[in-house]
């Protein structure tokens, strides 16, 4: 499975779910950030948290390049800097006033974040593009045995009876969840994908029902 | 961590008008009590193994206490003036610190962005200066000559008007503020929010309004502050850290949130901690 | 018609939302739900004795149920929000309304209790919740897999306006959204309709308007 140190690219959200001009919340190992994409396209992950009063920046609007907070509607461009201070008008925010923001990149249809700046590009999964994500009640070991394979680096690949062969990428979060990432091989009907979607709820029963007996050590 | 300071003070415990000789259990900073009706009709609070608890009546609501309070339940003198209709807004619980809940309740610069096209709207953000104190003979955290221009100020108000108001904390977990009066230029309506802190990430909110509205039906008034107070509790349960800061460091004010500045510097001299965090992390 | 109504009740919110979307002018009368239990008063008890709001009144008829309520509305004022008339999309229409229910029971019932105090089970409501939101986003996700962006077809119904307030306002009830991305979008779709109302607990989308341009500022900061 993929590794969680905070020096690798972590697969946090798939293109697919963040059009342009929103924001969303996305889980990384060094922390909660809000993932948002600017009117042009661009991405951004940036701390989820207003330093003014600790407000969700997850929760707030994008307007342009640039991220609004829900709460008194401090606005931060994508490297962070507060750009506006609504309370003051005339006020040019001072430079201490900004958001932490990590490196994020897409690839695939498959938005990846790290922590620092890795030299490399996230790996593409060459034929395969995603699907959906969902997140389980269950750890990684659980989904394994599920599944019947042994998850490897880029995830695992797994076939339902009826259903098409679907990749896995799984991302353990906190709480023993597993957030998964599906993908698909490109060629696959909307019924194909339709299927496949109900092959990965599936899975997750399956190991939710293992970990929810015990787990696996 | 409950201190001897927030111990000793007088906290909001259940609405008078709905109490009865069944009563109501519930929590005061962790510790479990039980509020109801004697048989003279009088109300009575317990705590732990029985242990009766101080008592009191006012605004409507009762109020108890854990420890031993000094004074009596702060005083609103405009609740005695005549032709003032009360409302008992009716409890909202909020999963955040009791300290946060009156921190919001201090605040304007959101009003055009959570009470949006109500108590402000864009592009009229702006919060000019006002005057904060603290008030040392009473020992209460003031704010005066506060303004802000708002398109429907209250269910009395027929358009958009710049509202003046008045901040006022006399206790760590209440705030009162006051604001002009349509109907009675030179009076203020009074709306206050009484929070019972159950743990310190969670507590009960009762808002209390004093008014000179003859006008609006009593339920109209219930619901404009059940939705003002609403549209607050998505915001307060998601602010991080849970606890409010004491110490400068985790969050940036600015001219605008000095009655806030001010009431975090008031609790930090009361030692008034229960729903606070003291060391910037 | 007159709506009997509590500005906090996301069943009567379904009301006024799709009374707004349908431009039907509605007159409504309040309700003391909270903390006055109204509802269960004789003069409300007398009209409605399920002791249940929203409830809708057009001269003779009396409407208890939100389900009917919506249908009534769109067929007065908005016939394309009952759907295209085809069987399949009808009998969605018609699941996705037995579904709201359901949310209103498990999602609804969690809110009462994390925010009005009311009883019940929040271990089983919250997980009763998170079933129903994960049958929803497997679903959304279907019927975008066949072209479509709400439950019935790629037009909205009723039977988003009737499961929209529940789950829209489930973190109300400690039951989080974030998971479900395509519950999210469906979201925003409904919010971003011409003549969509807010309810208090659900924001406005400030992102739907351009930033203004500042006021001059009148005093120093």
């Amino acid at each position: 499975m993929l590794s969680d140190k905070t020096d690798t690219w972590v697969p946090v959200a798939l293109s697919q779910d963040l059009p342009t001009g929103q924001a969303m919340p996305a889980r990384t190992p060094a922390g909660p950030i809000a993932l948002w994409r600017s009117q042009s396209g661009r991405l951004a992950a940036s701390a989820d948290r207003c330093p003014h009063r600790g407000m969700r920046l997850s929760h707030g609007f994008v307007r342009g390049e640039a991220l609004s907070c829900i709460y008194h509607g401090w606005t931060y461009s994508q490297a962070g800097q507060c750009l506006r201070i609504p309370a003051h008008p005339s006020l040019t925010p001072p430079e201490t006033i900004r958001v932490a923001t990590r490196s994020v990149k897409e690839a695939g249809g498959i938005i990846w974040v790290a922590d620092g700046a890795p030299d490399d590009n996230p790996p593409l999964f060459e034929g395969y593009v995603p699907l959906r994500s969902l997140t389980a009640r269950a750890g990684c070991s659980a989904l394994s045995v599920a599944a019947g394979t042994k998850a490897a680096v880029e995830g695992f690949v797994w076939q339902a009876p009826g259903a098409p062969a679907i990749r896995l990428l799984p991302i353990p979060q906190e709480a023993g969840e597993t957030l998964i990432h599906v993908l698909v091989t490109a060629d696959c009907s909307a019924s194909e994908r339709i299927a496949a979607s109900r092959a990965a709820e599936s899975l997750r029963r399956m190991a939710e029902r293992i970990e929810a007996k015990g787990g696996v050590s | 961590m409950i201190d001897d300071a927030m111990r000793d003070e007088w906290y909001p415990v259940g609405l008078f008008s709905r109490l009865d000789r069944d009563g109501r259990e519930t929590t005061l900073m962790g510790g479990p009590i039980k509020v109801a009706l004697d048989a003279n009709g009088a109300a009575k609070v317990t705590g732990e193994n029985g242990r009766v608890l101080p008592v009191s009546v006012r605004y409507g609501h009762i109020w108890s206490s854990l420890g031993e309070p000094k004074k009596p339940v702060f005083p609103i003198p405009e609740a005695d003036q005549p032709g003032r209709r009360f409302v008992d807004v009716g409890v909202v619980r909020v999963r955040c610190s009791p300290l946060r809940a009156v921190e919001n309740f201090l605040d304007i610069a959101h009003f055009p962005f959570v009470h949006t096209d109500i108590l402000g709207s864009e592009p009229h953000t702006e919060v000019e200066n006002y005057k904060v104190e603290i008030r040392e003979e009473e020992d209460e955290v003031w704010a005066t000559q506060v303004k802000f221009y708002q398109p429907q100020a209250a269910k009395s108000a027929s358009g958009g008007i710049t509202t003046e108001y008045m901040y006022r904390v006399p206790a760590p977990t209440c705030s009162v503020l006051y604001k002009t009066c349509p109907p009675r230029p030179g009076e203020w309506d009074v709306i206050a929010l009484f929070v019972q802190p159950l743990a310190e990430d969670l507590c009960d909110v009762w808002p209390w309004m004093a008014l000179f509205d003859d006008e609006t039906p009593l339920t109209d008034l219930i619901h404009f502050q059940q939705t003002i107070f609403l549209q607050d509790r998505s915001i307060l349960e998601n602010q991080i850290p849970r606890l409010l800061p004491l110490d400068p460091g985790m969050e940036i004010p600015t001219r605008a949130d000095l009655t806030s500045v001010a009431y975090r510097r008031w609790l930090k001299r009361h030692n008034y901690t229960y729903g606070a965090q003291l060391v910037a992390q | 018609m007159k709506l009997y109504d509590y500005v906090l009740s996301p069943s009567c919110y379904k009301v006024r939302l799709m009374a707004a979307l349908s431009g039907v002018k509605l007159e409504i009368r309040p309700v003391d739900f909270h903390p006055g239990a109204e509802h269960r008063g004789p003069e409300l008890m007398a009209l409605n004795p399920e002791g249940s709001i929203p409830i809708l009144e057009d001269g003779d008829l009396i409407l208890t149920e939100s389900s009917a309520m919506l249908g009534y509305l769109a067929a007065r004022a908005a016939p394309a929000w009952l759907g295209s008339g085809a069987p399949e999309e009808t009998a969605r229409i018609q699941q996705w309304l037995s579904f709201s229910h359901r949310l209103t029971a498990n999602l609804g019932g969690a809110r009462l209790h994390e925010m009005l105090l009311r009883p019940g089970d929040i271990g089983a409501l919250q997980a009763n919740g998170i079933a129903a939101l994960r049958e929803l986003e497997a679903s959304l996700f279907e019927q975008k897999m066949r072209g479509n962006r709400f439950l019935a077809s790629d037009l909205p119904t009723i039977a988003d306006i009737a499961c929209f307030p529940y789950v829209a306002l489930a973190p109300d009830g400690g039951v989080s959204l974030d998971p479900y991305p395509t519950i999210r979008l469906w979201s925003r779709a409904l919010r971003s309709l011409d003549n969509f109302i807010e309810m208090p607990g659900i924001h406005r989308l400030h992102e739907l308007k351009p930033e203004p341009r500042p006021m001059p500022g009148r005093g120093v900061r």
